[in-house]
């Protein structure tokens, strides 16, 4: 399993690849960071939470959370992100005919699963960092600008850090998971990142709107639950459960679809 | 103990019978050439032998171990499978890097191999900057890290210019020597007449031939070309060879006699008799090629499959009637 990890480590080294994941991570939560204190800033009532992002209030900008609220905020968007970054590393695999030399050196192909998991954690956590540093860099930098409060920022400030650190990482990795999964079940980036995306920005929107008692099973719902530590809807123990099982089906769904499937591309 | 022996070794796609009851058995050293037209069942054999896929029925052995074991022998086979494929951003160094380390080989053996196929000095450069030949090369390279015992090769010289090709055939020549199995895949028969001790011929997934060059290359028949010196001769030329006892086809200007080298003075003496001039005697050999293509036939194999599928469809709907 090392030598699957090590050999992902390699291939996934890429500086473009990084670059562009970690740009667009940091970009997201400069971004998210705007919208929420410049809301604040205009005295306006928060909006409604839209697909992807929950906009938090300026009371709860003003506490010790204010200062890393925009993870949790942007949560689904770092996650189609990740998403998407994901299925591309996956499929990719595919689309370039490398899955043919991958299983002919390893054929416990359960294996290669493992490795790549054990790999995009490694990088994950690395994102998850440069997300937290940017979002509380940016945090600092806007909240003036707002005219905020922040003098409870400092309270607590490891514990509040870690632990976001802690949520948004569990979050990813979920995330992460489902992109493996749709890219070994599709063997296409474009198909899987489609799905990926489009189920988070409207399918899940529309079986909310629809079923309203579903939400709180839906991955999107859970995962920006456990990205908040806990919400009004789903608390943290039982989003952290569903994220598990969503990681499990994912794992144990791609382990084996890609042992029992040919070899043909 | 051969390097790959299969026995009744069957492979469905549906409808579609690519590997059909094949028994072979290929030598455990030496150059060996697997040939057929498209859709014979090439690639899925060696997909096969390589783990990719799983056969319907049969058994086949890799190195002495069954394939349902890959594990077993795969740190002994290398393969490049039906062309390069390798993360194009990444350099050629940090490709054959990976999957050393997938094998777990030490970085110092991907120094070696690229010293090997000659792209030392290129190593640091991406992928995507190479032509098909260097890729080529460096897909050879990757077959090359784990020094293989059995090296599986899908048309390997495909993109090199000719230096490449001559040095390309050198390597698998040094390894066979070495005593490692190649077997080589390929559609140039040029390179298969070149390169090869041993030759499997696949058609529509069965076999047709399956031992040493040299046992096909006597199957070779050779006929002389004759030719009068006035082309009005050309039907009584044809006439006397023929009551000689030669068997004749006329052709334009010429006749064509089923004979070998060692006939021609014969036939020479027997059309001076006649009263015959010949302004042409040619003792033709049948090619690699010829030999070839009388095995496998002269139209592409997919088409056929195909017309032949068809046939069979017209045939089955023709009977309900």
């Amino acid at each position: 399993m090392m030598n699957t990890l090590r050999s992902e480590v390699v291939r996934l080294w890429r500086p473009r690849l990084m670059i562009g994941w970690l740009g667009l991570t940091a970009a997201a939560a400069v971004l998210i960071n705007m919208v929420m204190f410049q809301l604040v800033g205009e005295g306006g009532s928060t909006p409604p939470a839209g697909p992807g992002v929950a906009f938090p209030d300026a009371a709860t900008l003003a506490s010790n959370e204010g200062l890393i609220v925009g993870l949790s905020a942007a949560a689904s968007m770092f996650g189609v992100i990740t998403l998407a970054f994901w299925a591309t590393a996956t499929a990719s695999d595919t689309s370039s005919g490398l899955i043919r030399l991958l299983v002919a050196a390893q054929p416990h192909r359960w294996r290669l699963i493992a490795g790549k998991t054990l790999a995009l954690t490694l990088l994950t956590a690395l994102v998850t960092t440069v997300a937290t540093a940017v979002n509380i860099a940016a945090a600092n930098a806007l909240a003036p600008l707002a005219d905020l409060s922040t003098d409870a920022w400092g309270t607590d400030l490891a514990q509040v850090a870690g632990e976001a650190w802690l949520n948004t990482f569990a979050t990813l990795v979920v995330w992460r998971v489902i992109g493996l999964a749709l890219a070994v079940l599709t063997r296409s980036a474009a198909a899987a990142v489609s799905i990926g995306v489009g189920y988070v920005l409207v399918v899940e929107s529309v079986i909310t709107a629809a079923a309203s008692d579903l939400a709180e099973w839906l991955p999107g719902s859970t995962l920006s639950a456990l990205a908040a530590g806990g919400n009004a809807v789903i608390d943290y123990g039982t989003a952290a459960a569903l994220a598990l099982g969503y990681v499990v089906v994912g794992l144990g769904l791609a382990s084996v679809v890609l042992t029992r499937r040919d070899i043909t591309d | 103990m051969p390097s790959v022996s299969t026995r009744d070794l069957t492979r469905r796609f549906g409808s579609v019978v690519a590997v059909n009851s094949l028994t072979l058995d290929i030598p455990d050293s030496g150059v060996v050439g697997l040939l057929g037209p498209n859709g014979s069942g090439k690639s899925t054999l060696i997909r096969i032998l390589l783990g990719l896929i799983r056969p319907t029925e049969g058994a086949a052995h890799v190195l002495g171990q069954p394939i349902s074991h890959p594990a077993a022998y795969v740190h002994d086979v290398g393969a490049l499978i039906e062309g390069p494929a390798f993360v194009a951003g990444l350099s050629a160094r940090r490709n054959l890097l990976s999957l050393a380390r997938l094998r777990g080989l030490p970085a110092t053996r991907v120094d070696e191999v690229l010293e090997i196929v000659g792209l030392t000095g290129r190593d640091r450069e991406p992928v995507s900057q190479f032509s098909l030949g260097m890729k080529q090369r460096l897909g050879i390279g990757a077959a090359l890290l784990s020094d293989p015992r059995l090296l599986i090769l899908d048309e390997p010289t495909n993109g090199l210019d000719p230096a490449g090709i001559v040095e390309v055939r050198a390597l698998l020549r040094t390894l066979a020597e070495a005593g490692s199995t190649v077997l080589v895949s390929s559609h140039l028969l040029s390179e298969i007449e070149a390169a090869c001790d041993h030759l499997v011929v696949l058609r529509f997934g069965r076999l047709i031939f399956d031992g040493p060059m040299r046992d096909l290359l006597t199957q070779a028949s050779a006929h002389i070309d004759i030719a009068a010196e006035h082309p009005d001769q050309t039907a009584p030329l044809a006439e006397v060879v023929a009551a000689a006892g030669w068997t004749v086809t006329t052709l334009d200007g010429a006749v064509r006699v089923a004979a070998d080298g060692a006939d021609a003075a014969n036939i020479n003496r027997t059309a001076h008799a006649a009263g015959i001039a010949l302004r042409q005697l040619v003792v033709v050999q049948d090619s690699f090629e010829d030999i070839f293509l009388s095995m496998t036939g002269r139209t592409d194999g997919e088409l056929a499959a195909a017309r032949a599928a068809g046939d069979a469809e017209a045939g089955e709907v023709g009977g309900t009637q």
